[in-house]
């Protein structure tokens, strides 16, 4: 006896009769995007304390430069304030991106509800960039309060070329984004380690990709062998220099950096979701999605 | 009757020799499972080293050059030597952080598996239960601050042996006892908020800044500075910087620091285990301490 011919259109991906259009896929954007924020408002103390804490973070360093700036104090010391806020506000993008997208599959493990996740016809692409997305819209508040603050502190920051800026910052998160891709691949597999994994590589990159101050200050064989072969180094020294209006940045032209962190912000996403797929292919045929 | 209820232990009558293999028992089986993430360890030793590199980078920078940068350092603090004024004060930051991340960690980690609750139900005080998990705290934060003491000389060239060594390790141990009592206080606020990692992460940081990770705290406005006066992680550093750097603590001598030192050593676990005793019955008159 013949199927009926709905059942080879029920057996299609195991996606039943569910639509997958875009409008499926911005739906599951949407509703994903939605949960997380449902999700934070559920904590505010974790708001709160993400805010006191790119503060806390500012002004511990503002205060380590006032041991070191002799009897010239903060006063003056804008671009250099310039430098090192700019810097960590990519950074902060990095590291959100790192943890939301990367961790949160982790806690998807702890939770067991992965697997469920797995099961649903969700689009997987957009079921991973919603967990970032709220978060950034928060983090893009943020850094512009932080912008205020310090340069209230210092007595003025310089801030030209903000739409070029926000442009590289844009590529910038398209390139963080990869990183993130590859990390929750690799949460999937090296499950609790990969909490000291993520601190591991937010640390890494604050030294080499000189985060909190100029790549003057790395020790050249730093520089040469580690910083110039990192992405997220030309992040950094475009943003920044463009920010602070810098004849030309410290690792490449103005020209050279910008395709690098062009090239970065489209090939990187794609790389980073195609690892990822391949980590949870592995992880699906072993049957430990959802271990932990 | 009265004694079958006694502290909920039955006709059981456990004495030192069962309490403390209680706390044995915890700490072997705490020691275990971290055992099975070997990259733990390593990496919390190294990230002493990058916080203390971050500031000494900036500040190099700043001053323009490591000799410029010795001489403000020297008029700002009384040393020249940033570079282990940095690392003493990051890697007994390291201390402190662990001590905080692991017991409070813990505490939401039980919630969130579900195994708090049975937890209560076994035949011990919860008082050697939370000693062992502490315990277990000292010992991997203070394996951290070895390594890191350690490496971080070597890589930064400086000599951690130049003073006063065994001053030095007295201070470090008996500020390990007050924050055998701030991490008791700790848990007892994770209970309540339940949200530890946020938590957690901000007061990693308001942490750094009381105790002066990368400054002294004299450089605060007077309300800040006497709260950083009596935070005993400040007076712990100041004391451990004082010894081994030759400076002057901040209460005048170090037989001072030392006696304030040993006075919150008595107070501060009291304290903070009458407080989660207080918090936890009250969770337990509410929602119960397994919920999160």
């Amino acid at each position: 006896m013949n199927p009926p011919a709905a059942a080879t259109v029920t057996a299609h991906r195991g996606f039943g009769l569910s639509d997958l259009g875009w409008r499926q896929k911005l739906g599951t954007f949407y509703d994903m995007s939605k949960k997380q924020i449902i999700e934070f408002s559920r904590y505010p103390v974790a708001f709160v304390a993400l805010f006191v804490q790119i503060f806390l973070i500012i002004v511990m360093f503002l205060f380590a430069t006032l041991a070191f700036s002799g009897s010239s104090g903060t006063a003056g010391q804008g671009r250099l304030a310039g430098v090192m806020v700019y810097g960590f506000l990519v950074s902060m993008f990095l590291s959100f991106t790192l943890w939301e997208v990367g961790f949160s599959i982790r806690e998807e493990q702890v939770r067991g509800t992965l697997e469920s996740l797995y099961l649903s016809p969700a689009n997987k692409f957009n079921n991973l960039v919603s967990r970032i997305f709220a978060i950034l819209l928060f983090a893009g508040v943020m850094c512009v309060a932080a912008v205020v603050f310090v340069g209230a502190m210092v007595g003025g920051m310089p801030l030209e070329n903000v739409a070029f800026a926000l442009l590289v910052l844009a590529f910038s998160i398209s390139g963080f984004l990869g990183i993130g891709f590859i990390f929750a691949g690799v949460t999937v597999k090296l499950k609790e380690t990969a909490q000291f994994l993520v601190s591991f590589l937010q640390f890494f990159f604050m030294i080499f990709s000189a985060v909190f101050f100029p790549f003057s200050a790395l020790p050249a064989i730093l520089r040469d062998n580690i910083s110039r072969y990192l992405p997220v180094s030309y992040n950094v020294d475009l943003f920044r220099s463009l920010l602070i209006a810098a004849p030309e940045p410290e690792l490449m032209s103005y020209a050279g950096e910008f395709y690098v962190v062009l090239a970065f912000g489209i090939v990187s996403p794609v790389v980073g979701y195609v690892v990822y797929r391949w980590i949870e292919r592995q992880a699906r045929a072993a049957g430990t999605l959802g271990e932990y | 009757m009265g004694e079958v209820v006694s502290h909920g232990l039955g006709l059981a009558r456990p004495g030192w020799r069962a309490n403390l293999e209680v706390v044995g028992t915890v700490v072997v089986a705490r020691l275990k499972i971290v055992a099975r993430y070997k990259g733990v360890i390593l990496m919390e030793a190294f990230l002493p080293i990058v916080f203390a590199a971050l500031p000494i980078l900036l500040g190099v920078s700043i001053a323009g050059g490591s000799e410029k940068a010795a001489t403000n350092f020297f008029n700002a603090t009384g040393t020249e030597n940033y570079a282990l004024y940095m690392l003493i004060g990051a890697s007994t930051f390291m201390v402190v952080s662990l001590m905080l991340w692991l017991v409070g960690y813990w505490l939401r980690r039980e919630q969130e598996s579900g195994t708090l609750e049975a937890l209560y139900l076994v035949p011990t005080r919860r008082i050697y239960i939370l000693a062992g998990v502490t315990t277990y705290a000292m010992i991997r934060s203070l394996t951290a601050f070895l390594i890191a003491i350690i490496l971080g000389s070597l890589i930064f060239g400086v000599n951690p042996f130049s003073g006063n060594v065994l001053m030095a390790i007295a201070f470090l141990g008996i500020g390990l006892l007050p924050m055998w009592g701030i991490s008791f206080l700790f848990g007892a606020f994770i209970m309540k908020v339940k949200e530890a990692n946020s938590v957690i992460q901000l007061m990693q940081w308001v942490v750094a800044f009381l105790m002066g990770v990368y400054f002294p705290v004299t450089v605060f406005p007077p309300l800040l500075r006497f709260f950083a006066l009596i935070f005993p992680p400040t007076v712990m550093t100041d004391g451990m910087r004082g010894s081994i750097l030759a400076l002057e603590t901040l209460y005048g001598g170090w037989y001072v620091n030392f006696a304030i030192l040993i006075a919150m050593a008595f107070v501060i676990p009291y304290l903070g285990y009458e407080t989660f005793l207080r918090m936890e019955r009250r969770i337990k008159r509410n929602e119960g301490v397994g919920q999160f």
